[in-house]
């Protein structure tokens, strides 16, 4: 995924790590010094959460199982002040608990194993998102598809593509957020707005619409993708990495 | 029978008295035209008749109590014990010894009859027992069956049998008769499993049948409680299995009073019991036999999977340093892509491992949802590294309905069958994943151009730990793949099945459920 601006995310932004397997904290310190992100590590919940105070970090990541209190509960408190991205870290595809944490303010998660690639993706769409804001994002590209987000325009392979106002708001929501999951509840208040009363049903017609008509043909999505019990992910550039 | 029971219950003298009576009332006013040897005559059938029905007591009260009737109102003078006439004195005499004799044979007989009819039924219950025996395969069935027959048969008031647990306690698996199992009937049947002793009732014929049964051990048993029955332990050579417990009906004298006949019941119901539980053991010792097979099978299986990546990583990290400083940046990078394939093939051994035992264990169950096809199509695309993905070939039609899945699994399903077809095809060949209505089935495929999966193993490809012998290739993997397949489209009422293709290749299709399938 490429956006109009300069490559922001390799600035050095501090990130917290709380985790408390020391391999896991070495390996991703190792990694986010070597791209020139500050690293701060806490082995605990309680200490997570002082680090957080002491030295607002730009992006949080979390692991859920943690051994004085529960990731859940770390996720919870932090979100009663802290606004920069949380990324989850947990064991098991269609986890409870990480859904639970989306549900709680996390803003995203990862399934470990993964790849440093994954993780460097993901913190900085997470980092773009903050530090550049959204006003500044005019126009997003992802394989064939071209979004303008000012003229509100998209056209896949060239071709324009007529899309809906619910389509477009759903598509531009979704790729702003490019790589990162986007749970049916907030789309569903970004789009309808919080008072409109709707579910996640008719959002999925939405976005079964909006696939027919931004989608390569043979009816297997590539650019959104659904993800089961939570919402759907964009998927930028970056995230065919694998 | 009945009314001989009865009988010899507490009605025995009263019976004996009226029946009697009742004669005399009818022959007294005949008395001046009946001749006493007449008199004598009348009253022998009636002894007799008195002997049958009451046995030999009741006959031998009736005879004394006729002769000293006639005595004393039809042999003049009457109303006194005095006999006038010798010819009455021997007609008496001789009545007496008639009535005597008579009644105690008839009585005698009687009881035989009695005695023969009740071990006729207890034979036929016996061999109703024996042939439960072989029959019958719940404990529970069989218990109740016996309690069951000791109170029709046995003439019980109420019957029950405990079996010993683990833990060396009695515990009622059924019951029979009036009354619930009072605390007291459990502690003994406690008591008897632990002393191996029977507490039986005194019950034999020369002991009046009374009122209160009394027993021999229950005194020893358990201060300040007496026994109320019979409870049998039920012997094996192995131990004790249980205790058959039975109480006599209120006032009567029980069949079972020897306990001869509860001990040949008892000896049925031990039989029964030891069966069931050496079938248990061996039905366990058998499943503990085949889960230790697997496990050995899965242990082998597993710690190769898990170590050759292992032992790959650590021989490449530990070379890399072991070069030291001197190996280059180029050298470094191709050594650490081979980790990282390693690192995955590892990855994926543990997750087959996981993925298996929650599927069996019931861990993961399908959380179905609504979904098209496609979304599952979509995530499984993402998931094949990228140097494979443009073998891939994706088609499926527009209108294809949605279906009701848990998506995580279906996509592991499609997953696996396109990882499978990416190692098992060369790789100048593409593999084709497609999917279309079939009636009230959907049908899902992954198509590839390998050497195909031969007949006598396309069952045999969904087995735990089954590697193709025809196919040629080493491919590794823990061989869980297909039957995590398998085990998760059964989950989903599904099936799967393995087909050829032309001109060589296999098809693996997945058909699903559409009924019930909202829109």
């Amino acid at each position: 995924m490429t956006d109009s601006g300069p490559g922001a995310p390799e600035r050095s932004a501090r990130v917290l790590v709380i985790d408390d397997e020391e391999q896991i904290r070495r390996a991703l310190r190792s990694v986010l010094q070597a791209h020139h992100y500050m690293v701060d590590v806490a082995e605990t919940g309680g200490e997570g959460l002082e680090l957080a105070i002491d030295r607002t970090p730009d992006l949080i990541i979390l692991d859920l199982s943690l051994p004085d209190m529960s990731g859940l509960k770390v996720a919870e408190e932090l979100r009663t002040w802290y606004v920069g991205p949380i990324v989850v870290l947990s064991v098991r595809d269609g986890d409870a608990d990480k859904i639970a944490a989306l549900d709680l303010g996390a803003d995203d998660y990862l399934t470990k194993p993964f790849s440093a690639g994954e993780l460097l993706a993901r913190i900085r769409a997470h980092l773009r998102r903050t530090v550049s804001g959204e006003a500044s994002i005019r126009e997003i590209r992802a394989g064939e598809l071209v979004i303008d987000l000012a003229r509100r325009q998209v056209t896949v392979s060239g071709e324009p593509a007529h899309l809906t106002r619910t389509e477009f708001d759903i598509l531009a929501l979704l790729a702003r957020n490019a790589d990162r999951v986007v749970t049916s509840r907030m789309m569903l208040e970004q789009v309808w707005g919080p008072d409109y009363i709707s579910d996640t049903q008719t959002l999925r017609v939405h976005v079964s619409h909006l696939r027919h008509k931004i989608e390569p043909a043979g009816g297997v999505p590539r650019y959104i993708l659904t993800e089961p019990g939570v919402g759907f992910r964009f998927v930028g550039d970056e995230g065919t990495a694998s | 029978m009945r009314l001989s029971r009865f009988l010899n219950a507490f009605w025995g003298i009263p019976f004996v008295i009226v029946a009697l009576g009742a004669a005399t009332a009818v022959m007294l006013p005949f008395r001046s035209v009946l001749h006493p040897a007449q008199v004598m005559l009348l009253f022998v059938p009636i002894v007799l008749w008195i002997a049958r029905a009451g046995g030999v007591r009741s006959s031998i009260t009736a005879g004394t109590l006729a002769f000293l009737l006639v005595d004393f109102l039809f042999v003049p003078p009457y109303y006194q014990v005095v006999v006038s006439s010798p010819v009455d004195w021997v007609t008496m005499i001789v009545f007496l010894g008639v009535a005597l004799v008579a009644g105690i044979q008839t009585g005698r007989m009687k009881e035989r009859e009695n005695a023969a009819v009740q071990r006729q039924r207890e034979i036929a219950l016996l061999n109703r027992l024996s042939s439960r025996l072989v029959s019958e395969k719940s404990v529970e069935a069989m218990a109740s069956f016996i309690v069951h027959e000791v109170v029709a048969v046995l003439g019980a008031g109420r019957s029950a049998i405990f079996v010993r647990t683990e833990a060396g306690t009695a515990t009622l698996v059924a019951e029979a008769g009036d009354g619930p199992a009072g605390l007291t009937e459990r502690a003994l049947a406690d008591w008897v499993l632990r002393n191996d002793k029977a507490i039986a009732l005194i019950a034999s014929d020369d002991v009046p049948p009374d009122l209160r049964p009394v027993s021999i051990d229950a005194a020893d048993a358990i201060s300040g409680v007496v026994a109320d029955g019979a409870y049998v332990p039920l012997q094996t050579s192995d131990g004790l299995e249980g205790v058959l417990y039975a109480r006599p009906l209120v006032g009567s004298k029980p069949a079972f009073a020897g306990t001869r006949q509860l001990l040949a019941v008892a000896n049925v119901a031990a039989a029964f019991l030891e069966r069931s539980r050496l079938g248990e053991a061996a039905a366990h010792t058998s499943a503990v036999r085949e889960s230790d097979r697997l496990k050995a099978t899965l242990v082998s299986s597993v710690s190769h999977e898990l170590k050759t990546p292992l032992a790959a990583v650590t021989a490449r990290v530990t070379g890399l340093l072991e070069e030291g400083e001197d190996c280059g940046a180029e050298r470094v990078h191709s050594e650490l892509l081979a980790v990282a394939e390693d690192l995955g093939r590892l990855d994926s051994s543990i997750r087959d491992l996981l993925d298996l035992s929650r599927l069996e264990s019931d861990a993961w169950r399908p959380r179905p949802e609504i979904y098209d096809l496609g979304e599952v199509l979509g995530t499984v695309a993402q998931r094949i590294p990228v140097g494979q993905r443009q073998r891939v070939r994706f088609g499926i039609p527009d209108d294809l309905p949605p279906v009701r899945v848990d998506f995580n699994q279906l996509a592991r399903v499609i997953s696996s069958l396109v990882d499978n077809a990416l190692t098992y095809s060369p790789e100048v060949e593409s593999v084709a994943v497609g999917a279309r209505v079939l009636g009230r089935e959907m049908l899902a495929w992954v198509e590839d151009h390998g050497p195909g999966v031969p007949d006598d193993e396309k069952q045999q490809v969904f087995e735990k730990f089954f590697r193709g012998a025809a196919s040629g290739v080493s491919p590794g993997g823990t061989g869980l793949g297909l039957a995590i397949v398998r085990e998760i489209v059964r989950h989903h009422d599904g099936r799967v099945w393995v087909e050829d293709v032309d001109p060589h290749g296999a098809r693996f299709v997945v058909s699903l459920p559409l009924e019930g399938t909202a829109q």
